[in-house]
């Protein structure tokens, strides 16, 4: 079989370096070209899976040899989930993302330059490269709320990237003890996975706690969620949509990682999925005080992710699987969310819900874009959520009883507030507010293929999970 | 699996809908086409079918999630309601929805509609239920909104669907824990097995969801604010779907509430919702309103039934009630058509061109109050007789059906005022009212006496579910002086528009306010949010927190940066300090 991962990295490196080249006026046409290749090449993936009963792709290249660093790949179902995820993300960002037409070029440049980071992180075999695409993801999205961010963005991306960089340390420090005490000194999953039990305990634990701190606070949960609010507000509406959809996701598929990886994980779940909960809880409640369309989307993410955590930490394989189903719906509806928000932006020049009224008089499409997105996050059958939330709550109820299944509390009260949002800004037209700007179909196709994935994988999510059948 | 096929023409005509925006004419006509082909697939799939069919929805590692239709009677009674209002309630649209710009959405929103309930109907499992369930909270709170730009429709929609979202959620909540014990989703095999006693928990909270649904209390209030949405709309969902939701779940999972001990909360909370419904319907105003309180009422005394374990009384209730309400919401859309789209009591109701339909009202008007032989007689008679051995319970009954009667007749006699009676009012004109608006109204009166005769049959089609108490002559006469007892009262106390509410001011008071349930919603919200701005204060405080460690940091950097001035004789000064120290150190160690 061909290198098809190879494929997907180079892709967007010739698209990047095409960029640079031919500047300006094709940086949109190659970004577009780029994405939708990465989109294409993962459904051939998907396609050959589907064929074949099973995910089953790996690639290898020797890098450095001595010390046991080598560019190795594969895509298992997990993988191609979030492979999927975000090259619809992505995609949809180039095409509608920038309403304004902002700084295409340097805009299109580092979502292609993410599409390497995304590409490389989801399907890295090797904790060596998993650092390397996490550290070029965290740096295309610095950029992206630093330079084409709004007003506050200095002060938005520096606190993220203090944050990241905090955690970025902390992910290199627990891959360097995980090399150091492997037998064989190995960055090598598959090998870690599988010795990871010789690792002595006390290690075990250190290993966990660093790697632990450093995903929730990409995920994030509480209490290190305080750079998401500022960095979702301050970026652009590209950058927002896949920061969320997408960068918080590297967290959420570390903890995956990191849960399968380490034996002493299970001993700490319970702990975790408490935390979890009340980032959930604690975040919802926050969510109630906001007034900014775009902060509120934010919190929801943490609320979002919250949730996630409680799936992963519930440590069987409905609620891993449906963690994974839940990132990928949450990666798409909250993406969906951002795009229309931003487009709100753009037609109505404000996003408050104290001062936007009636917005469905003027911007009709926008307005159900953002609620089809907002209920396909509170789980409404036919989206992928409905499939998320079943699967998760099923094994999160399997571990915790009845506790596991009390943080969808939480999402009665997230759901309440979007829905007060909804009618105070959205679908109430006695007065309404007055459009400067007319999105185009750019942004129409944006939603298009945003909700189209939603439902498709929520009418039929056995072309993914039937994949991880036995 | 091949029931689902029944809700396929609603759902591309919702898409064709969705997509003609541009075509408002043919759209109505392909909605109408399309219900009426769905209720021949009923007809001729849904009897044919074999009573339950699954399919594989998807695999998870060693799990198969199905997708279980099932046409047992109970399924297909609810199903054919469905099937038969639908084109009912289109084709009054038709006539009633007549702003060319509102046809797309309303098509698809009432399409939708339809085939979220009829999903709902051929339900065999939970996530099929959950599935019909959940959309119907979607469908029913575009609908409630849908005239985003009327005063209160947007704050009714937002009630409806935050209500449904508690029953959307704890029903997610149910489904997984049932799971958790019993390891499968199909109603048969949960009913089926030996009851677990821990399943108490999540059959309560699939009570409390179906409360949500049926508008039972405490969440009774948002149904008669969801009559901001356009009246074919509050026919159907106060007749066929959203409301009997609730009922319906509760009736097919019935056999496990009676297992686990949970027969006393249905009957409580109908009781109780029963009396408010009626209470409510007594000193309301508005006409559309006060047939949402008898809805209420209705759905309480079908909760009675359940509560009585009598599921063929509930059903018979759950039938007739459709016809007669819908009947009667479609008049009163008529009569507010003819009245300049005004909703209060006190409404024109006369002329000659308003008498066929004030005929066909009157037929849906002693059918809720309890006369021989409409179908209403059969309905409540069945609920009566099933409470018949609990004397407490049939007293509350019997003062219910009594109220019922006044209210309805109240209703219905405000409006009929002569001309003469009401000064300088402009009268109504009736002749404006279209024919697509009426043929619905005379189609469903012939419905409600013809429901009647279905009545009898209803019991041995339903045998499987149990027997009806055999109705007694005492109990049939008991229930007819009743309610013609409430008729004589209405009539003596509102003839001609006598008067419009009670004397009481605190009975009024009282009941109007809907025993203060709204009150008690304003105190949850207050509730929330106080938590809310406590936790956004913690969140404040927590990141000064965060910040202030990050200026003690800096501070420290702040500190530590003048060891580095640039200055070559400060260097040379620490310098020679330090080789001091280090002699001074030395020598010490050396000595």
């Amino acid at each position: 079989m061909m290198p098809i991962i190879i494929w997907m990295l180079s892709v967007p490196l010739a698209a990047l370096a095409l960029i640079f080249l031919l500047g300006h006026d094709f940086s949109r046409k190659i970004a577009t070209a780029s994405t939708f290749l990465g989109l294409m090449l993962t459904l051939f993936v998907l396609v050959v899976s589907i064929a074949d009963h099973g995910v089953n792709v790996a690639e290898a290249y020797p890098y450095i040899g001595s010390l046991m660093i080598s560019l190795s790949f594969r895509i298992n179902a997990v993988s191609l989930v979030l492979l999927l995820m975000s090259s619809i993300v992505l995609l949809a960002a180039v095409i509608a993302g920038n309403p304004e037409n902002e700084r295409q070029k340097l805009s299109c440049a580092l979502i292609v330059l993410f599409q390497i980071a995304s590409v490389g992180l989801f399907t890295s075999a090797n904790l060596f490269f998993f650092f390397v695409f996490w550290d070029v993801g965290v740096i295309a999205m610095f950029f992206m709320i630093n330079i084409l961010g709004s007003a506050n963005r200095k002060n938005a991306s520096m606190n993220f990237l203090v944050y990241e960089v905090f955690a970025s340390a902390l992910l290199l420090l627990g891959i360097l003890l995980l090399y150091f005490y492997t037998p064989l000194h190995s960055f090598d999953m598959q090998y870690i996975i599988a010795n990871a039990s010789r690792i002595p305990q006390p290690t075990q634990e250190l290993i966990f706690l660093v790697l632990f701190l450093a995903f929730m606070t990409n995920m994030p949960l509480f209490p290190m969620h305080f750079w998401l609010p500022d960095a979702h507000t301050e970026a652009s509406t590209q950058g927002s949509m896949i920061l969320s959809g997408v960068l918080t996701k590297f967290g959420a598929f570390g903890m995956l990682m990191l849960f399968a990886m380490l034996p002493i994980a299970s001993k700490y779940a319970p702990y975790a999925v408490v935390l979890a909960a009340v980032s959930a809880f604690y975040s919802v409640f926050v969510l109630m005080k906001q007034t900014d369309i775009k902060r509120i989307v934010a919190y929801s993410t943490v609320v979002e992710m919250g949730i996630i955590m409680i799936g992963i930490g519930s440590l069987n394989s409905f609620g891993t699987y449906g963690a994974v189903y839940a990132m990928l719906a949450q990666g798409l509806g909250v993406s969906l969310m951002f795009l229309s928000v931003g487009c709100l932006k753009y037609t109505f020049g404000e996003r408050d819900i104290k001062v936007l009224r009636g917005t469905v008089v003027e911007s009709e499409f926008t307005t159900y874009a953002f609620i089809a997105a907002a209920v396909a996050n509170l789980g409404l059958p036919l989206t992928a959520g409905f499939v998320a939330d079943i699967l998760m709550f099923m094994g999160s109820v399997q571990t915790f009883g009845l506790y596991g299944a009390l943080p969808l509390i939480a999402m009665i009260l997230l759901g309440a507030y979007l829905y007060f949002v909804i009618n105070k800004s959205m679908l109430s037209s006695r007065e309404h507010s007055a459009a400067v700007n007319f999105v185009g179909d750019d942004q129409h196709i944006g939603y298009l293929i945003l909700m189209a994935a939603l439902f498709l994988f929520g009418i039929m999510p056995f072309i993914i999970l039937n994949l991880a059948r036995l | 699996m091949l029931a689902l096929f029944v809700v396929m023409p609603l759902i591309i005509a919702a898409f064709i809908a969705l997509l003609g925006n541009e075509l408002p004419e043919p759209i109505k006509y392909i909605a109408l086409v399309a219900s009426l082909i769905s209720l021949a697939l009923v007809l001729v799939v849904g009897f044919n079918a074999a009573s339950s069919q699954s399919t594989t929805w998807f695999y998870l590692i060693w799990y198969q999630f199905q997708i279980t239709t099932s046409t047992a009677p109970l399924n297909m009674l609810l199903l054919l309601i469905v099937a038969v209002m639908t084109p009912l309630v289109i084709t009054y649209s038709i006539g009633f929805m007549r702003v060319p710009s509102e046809q797309s959405r309303y098509y698809f929103e009432t399409c939708i509609f339809a085939a979220a309930m009829m999903l709902f109907a051929i339900a065999g499992d939970f996530i099929t239920m959950l599935m019909g369930w959940g959309l119907l909270s979607l469908a029913s709170y575009l609908l409630i909104g849908f005239w985003h730009g009327k005063d209160g429709a947007s704050s009714a929609a937002r009630k409806a669907v935050t209500v449904a979202l508690i029953g959307d959620v704890l029903m997610m909540i149910a489904v997984v824990m049932v799971w958790d014990l019993y390891h499968t989703f199909s109603f048969a095999a949960i009913i089926s097995a030996p009851a677990a006693p821990a399943a108490w928990l999540p059959l309560l909270f699939v009570l409390i969801a179906a409360f949500a649904k049926s508008a039972q209390f405490p969440f009774n209030e948002w149904l008669p604010d969801a009559m901001e949405g356009p009246t074919p709309t509050s026919a159907f969902l106060h007749s066929s779907t959203m409301v009997k939701a609730g009922v319906f779940v509760v009736a097919v999972l019935l056999p496990l509430f009676a297992k686990l001990h949970l027969l006393n909360v249905i009957l409580f909370v109908g009781i109780v919702t029963t009396i408010i419904g009626v209470t409510n319907a007594l000193t309301e105003t508005r006409i559309k309103r006060i047939l949402a309180y008898s809805t209420i009422e209705d759905l309480g005394l079908m909760f009675i039934a359940l509560g009585l374990n009598a599921v063929v009384a509930a059903m018979m209730l759950f039938v007739v009630q459709t016809f007669y309400k819908s009947l009667l919401f479609m008049s009163a859309g008529a009569i507010m058509k003819a009245n300049d789209d005004e909703d209060r009591i006190d409404l024109v109701q006369s002329g000659a061109a308003g008498k066929p339909l004030l005929i066909a009202t009157v037929i849906g008007v002693l059918s809720i109050a309890g006369i021989f032989p409409l179908s209403g007689f059969f309905g409540k008679a069945s609920v009566y007789a099933s409470a018949a051995t609990d004397m407490p319970v049939y007293l509350v009954l019997l003062a219910v059906g009594f109220a019922s009667s006044v209210y309805i007749f109240r209703w219905l006699l405000l409006p009929l005022k002569k001309p003469a009676a009401q000064q300088s009012r402009k009268t109504a004109n009736f002749s404006f009212i279209p024919m697509q608006m009426l043929l619905p109204i005379y189609v469903l009166a012939a419905l409600v006496v013809g429901a009647s005769l279905a009545c009898l049959r209803l019991p041995s089609y339903l045998s499987a579910y149990g027997q009806a108490a055999p109705l007694s002559l005492i109990g049939i006469a008991a229930e007819t002086i009743v309610a013609v007892l409430g008729i004589a009262v209405a009539y003596v106390y509102f003839k001609r528009g006598a008067k419009k509410t009670f004397a009481n001011r605190l009975a009024q008071e009282l009941f109007y306010n809907g025993v203060f349930v709204n009150a008690f919603y304003a105190s949850v919200a207050g509730l929330v949010v106080a938590a809310s701005s406590a936790v956004d204060a913690l969140d404040y405080e927590l990141y000064r927190f965060v910040k202030m460690l990050a200026g003690a940091v800096l501070g420290f950097a702040e500190m530590l940066r003048h060891v580095e001035n640039g200055q070559a004789n400060s260097y040379m000064l620490v310098f020679l300090l330090g080789i001091l120290a280090m002699v001074i150190i030395f020598a010490v160690v050396m000595l």
